[in-house]
């Protein structure tokens, strides 16, 4: 089966470190936006739906609905009752930013069958959220993170970023008690990345030592890393993907089927696809996505994937992934597992510890 | 038979510092004497190489025939650099006359005056240009001053011109022809032809440019080179236009070319003289050379299955290039490869990125030296051509090395950073003279091996871009020299070794390792790189253990630009080189060279 992802391109604000497809100040263009959006979702059954952003929480309740309505002969009860019920075991998510929905917000979304969260609350320290740009503070986090609770979301993901300019060991530590504190279902912690064309890029990835200074180094990272990994683990998270943790039954099962190389649906802006063995995008630009017609591209515009994508997907995830997946590389396999990056599991190759801190050195020799 | 009147004829090349607009001066004579139309003109025609054109110099001669108002001009084009000077000096020898082009821009320049003593030691008539007047920056007083100061030219002898809006070229030709003597030579006696240049072609084999000097040769002669002894039948002669124009014969006083059955491009060398078999010339003309490498190298594929593209590219480039010596070596580090030998420090460059462009080799250069002569305690003297093969330190009694005099042209407000350079360099001092007020040439004896070693890029740093300099072999000197080893993760790479003064071997193997450590990745271990002379560990840097690399996000949106990541990745770990454990980049088995940037 298929999932389908719905890209919602909209920010109060860019953050300094974001290089998705979102834009600022186009709130205007919205009402176009999801009736474009709805066109281009086929009446087909999906796996699991997951509104990405931007910020999915600026649109108004109505959007949802306006949205889900297509989809709903997917999910409609097998009674045949009609109207927006989900099926309870369809995993939903938005996500969210806090400051941008208020209780009863959150609530009518509950109701239109969204039925899990994810909040980018990145840190808890108002400093280092002042440096990403955030629109938020941490106490504006909480307050939404309980809003979303007795607004009935009982599956919440927190994103937390490490390795912030100028940010300690014992900040991160801080971050990490006070998520936990929250009890959330899931967490995702990500080492931030200095991704090219952000404003991020300009200040640290610019070669002054001065400007670079700031940056944890490479032995920092990897204790912070590792410091979620032991923290997140010993309360009860297991560790399921490089940065990502849940409670057992919670893991986020959109993302794992990107991970698993599935099929997916994108619909929006800058989303991309994959069906079948090929992927393809659409425009990134918002005025020109409302002008694209073809709800599916032409042959000569999508890139075949295939079996390496397949590993350095699965690899990922730290159960791995099949052996007979890795026929014709029993080469690379038997090197990597010299080196001691990979290591046999029942039936499974998965990363060692090792591995995991140098992912890249694995997936590099898969491609 | 018909002799062509040698009063009608004259024979005259440029001769010019680099940039001082020599090609573009052959292109307004080409055109002002209707050898080429000026639609059909590209830009330069003298200078037909890509990298040529890129560099801006002339590699190889070429010569070409205009007829203007009867009188036949062979323009005679020659290499602008100072790796050269062999060729441009045969190429000198085959003129009567040399148009000396100056930069009014830029004065008097090292290799101006360096071409300026070869021409005179050939006895040629030379005309003083100064060339782009046009320019806002021209100074046209000063270059004349300098002219008639420092080359001591007369004033109404030097002429005006602007290549490039093709002012004052129609003077330059009645010039040549009224100032440069024709040709002497007889053409009833034995033939002596002088080869100044020669190159391959796919289809015709080696094509000789040679200038008649006593004599006349004759199509289907049977031929003898003199200096090789090779004998060859002159299946074509004839003279150049863009174009090869065959002719029955060509006699004494013409430059043309000949095609023979000569198939490697050695059997033609550069100063050699052509004579019949039959009635030989008794003597050769005199000058002639051998080529001498002077500086050497390694050259080693990347990849170990790209050892016969390597021999076949190099073969190929040989085919043109009599001066490049090539042959099979082997390093410990790096597996099969050549022992390369050039004319200098550009050759070699030139040489290594033609077989990267052109034949596509992922290549590897080591560091490049000189050759030492090494006087052992057993009387006997080798020659050392590749730091590797100096023996055990007990066998050497004394070390020599080959030591330049180095002519450098700058503002004078630069003296006293070229004078600190050159003693920085083990320079000699010899003389300091000032042109004028403002500029001075400054002669140094220095080490061929310190010269070769980032000296000229640290002499245009250190004056901005405005010195300039040129050089002559002076011979070999003794030297207090030792080997400089190289250890990457405790293994001794053969490749990474050099030779160097003992006063300078911490400097430098400080300095390498320093540069070492920059130049080579991160590992999943720390790899400590060390300098040692002798098996003593003077130097010592460690490349920390790479310990975390793994891309934190990667969703549905992502894929495509995550796989790009890591295929570059993977791609510029394939362009490195692998020794004992450690991926070793192209660049740093050139870090000598830049150790100082």
């Amino acid at each position: 089966m298929t999932a389908l992802y719905i890209h919602i391109p909209f920010c109060q604000r860019k953050c300094n470190y974001c290089d998705f497809v979102s834009y600022a100040g186009k709130e205007v263009t919205i009402d176009a936006y999801v009736a474009k959006l709805a066109a281009e979702i086929p009446n087909t059954e999906f796996s699991t739906i997951f509104f990405g952003g931007g910020t999915p929480t600026l649109l108004e309740p109505r959007h949802f609905e306006q949205i889900l309505k297509n989809v709903a002969a997917t999910f409609r009860s097998p009674s045949g009752h009609g109207g927006l019920k989900t099926a309870a075991t369809l995993e939903i998510t938005a996500e969210a930013n806090p400051g941008t929905a208020n209780q009863k917000k959150l609530r009518e979304l509950r109701q239109l069958g969204l039925n899990r969260l994810s909040i980018g609350v990145q840190s808890f320290n108002d400093q280092h959220l002042q440096t990403l740009g955030r629109i938020h503070d941490a106490a504006t986090a909480k307050r939404f993170y309980a809003d979303a609770r007795s607004a009935g979301f009982d599956n919440i993901n927190l994103d937390l970023i490490f390795a912030l300019p100028g940010q300690t060991l014992a900040e991160w530590k801080a971050d990490l008690q006070q998520a936990i504190e929250l009890n959330p279902e899931h967490l995702s912690v990500y080492n931030l990345q200095i991704e090219e064309g952000t404003p991020f890029w300009e200040r640290y990835a610019s070669s002054l030592p001065v400007t670079r200074y700031s940056l944890p180094t490479e032995d920092e990272e990897l204790a912070m890393y590792e410091t979620a990994i032991e923290t997140l683990t010993a309360n009860g998270y297991h560790h399921y993907e490089i940065s990502n943790f849940a409670r057992p039954g919670r893991v986020c099962l959109h993302n794992i089927n990107y991970w698993r190389n599935g099929n997916y649906l994108g619909v929006g802006a800058g989303a991309h696809s994959h069906i079948n063995g090929q992927r393809w995008s659409n425009p990134n630009c918002i005025e020109e996505y409302l002008q694209h017609s073809t709800r599916m591209p032409p042959n000569d515009s999508r890139v075949a994937t295939d079996q390496r994508e397949t590993l350095f997907l699965g690899l990922r995830l730290l159960d791995g992934l099949e052996q007979d997946k890795f026929t014709g590389f029993e080469t690379e396999v038997s090197e990597l597992m010299k080196e001691g990056l990979l290591e046999a599991a029942g039936n499974y190759y998965r990363l060692t510890r090792k591995g995991l801190y140098l992912g890249n050195q694995v997936f590099a020799r898969f491609v | 038979m018909v002799f062509i009147m040698l009063d009608r004829i004259r024979n005259f090349c440029i001769i010019a510092h680099i940039d001082h607009g020599k090609s573009t001066l052959a292109d307004r004579l080409l055109e002002h004497t209707r050898t080429i139309e000026k639609r059909d003109m590209r830009a330069q025609v003298l200078d037909t190489m890509d990298l040529e054109r890129e560099r801006g110099i002339t590699i190889k001669a070429q010569a070409i025939r205009m007829e203007y108002n009867s009188y036949i001009l062979n323009l005679i084009d020659t290499p602008g650099h100072v790796d050269f000077s062999y060729e441009v000096s045969r190429s000198l020898a085959a003129c009567e006359g040399a148009l000396l082009l100056v930069d009014a821009t830029q004065g008097i320049e090292a290799q101006t005056l360096a071409n300026y003593n070869l021409a005179l030691h050939s006895n040629l008539t030379i005309i003083p240009v100064i060339n782009k007047i046009d320019l806002p920056g021209a100074e046209v007083e000063m270059a004349r001053n300098e002219l008639i100061n420092t080359l001591g030219f007369k004033a109404d002898e030097i002429l005006l011109a602007s290549a490039k809006e093709g002012r004052g070229i129609a003077e330059i030709i009645e010039a040549v022809i009224a100032r440069v003597p024709p040709p002497q030579g007889d053409p009833q006696a034995p033939l002596q032809a002088l080869i100044f240049d020669s190159h391959y072609d796919s289809y015709r084999g080696v094509i000789v440019y040679l200038r008649i000097v006593n004599g006349t040769l004759n199509k289907g002669d049977k031929i003898r080179l003199m200096g090789t002894g090779k004998e060859f039948e002159a299946l074509e002669i004839g003279t150049l236009k863009l174009e090869l124009i065959p002719r029955d014969s060509l006699s004494a006083g013409e430059v043309g070319y000949l095609i023979g059955n000569i198939k490697n491009i050695a059997d033609a060398h550069v100063g050699d003289t052509v004579t019949r078999t039959r009635a030989p010339a008794p003597a050769p003309l005199h000058g002639y050379q051998p080529i001498k490498p002077m500086v050497f190298c390694g050259f080693y594929p990347i990849n170990g299955e790209d050892y016969e593209l390597l021999k076949e590219s190099i073969e190929k480039l040989q085919l043109n290039d009599a001066a490049l010596f090539y042959e099979p070596e082997t390093s410990a580090a790096l597996g099969f490869g050549y022992r390369c030998g050039f004319l200098g420090l550009l050759h070699l460059e030139i040489t290594q990125q033609r077989l990267t462009r052109e034949f596509n080799i992922g290549l590897i250069a080591t560091t490049p030296n000189v050759v030492y002569k090494v006087n052992l305690t057993n009387k006997k003297t080798l020659l050392i051509d590749n730091p590797t093969k100096l023996p055990d330190l007990s066998e050497i009694e004394s070390i020599e090395e080959p030591y330049l005099k180095v002519s450098i042209f700058t503002p004078a407000e630069y003296v006293g950073a070229v004078m600190t350079l050159a003693t920085d360099k083990r320079g000699t001092y010899i003389n300091l003279e000032y042109l004028d007020p403002k500029r001075a040439m400054i002669t140094y004896e220095l080490p061929l091996a310190e010269v070769i070693i980032e000296f000229h890029d640290l002499l245009k740093s250190v004056t901005r871009g405005y010195a300039s300099m040129d050089y002559e072999q002076i011979g070999y000197r003794p030297s207090d020299l030792v080997k400089l080893d190289i250890l990457i993760n405790s293994e001794p790479v053969d490749a990474l070794s050099f030779i160097v003064h003992r006063d300078r071997a911490y400097y430098y193997g400080k300095k390498m390792t320093e540069r070492l450590v920059e130049e080579i990745p991160q590992h999943q271990f720390s790899v400590p790189v060390q300098a040692a002379i002798g098996g003593k560990i003077i130097a010592r840097e460690t490349i920390k253990a790479r310990r975390k690399d793994v891309l934190a996000k990667c969703y549905g949106g992502d894929i495509t630009r995550k796989r790009k990541l890591l295929e570059k990745q993977k791609e510029g770990k394939k362009k490195m080189k692998l020794i004992g454990r450690v991926e070793i980049p192209q660049e740093a088995f050139l870090a000598v060279l830049r150790i100082n940037q």
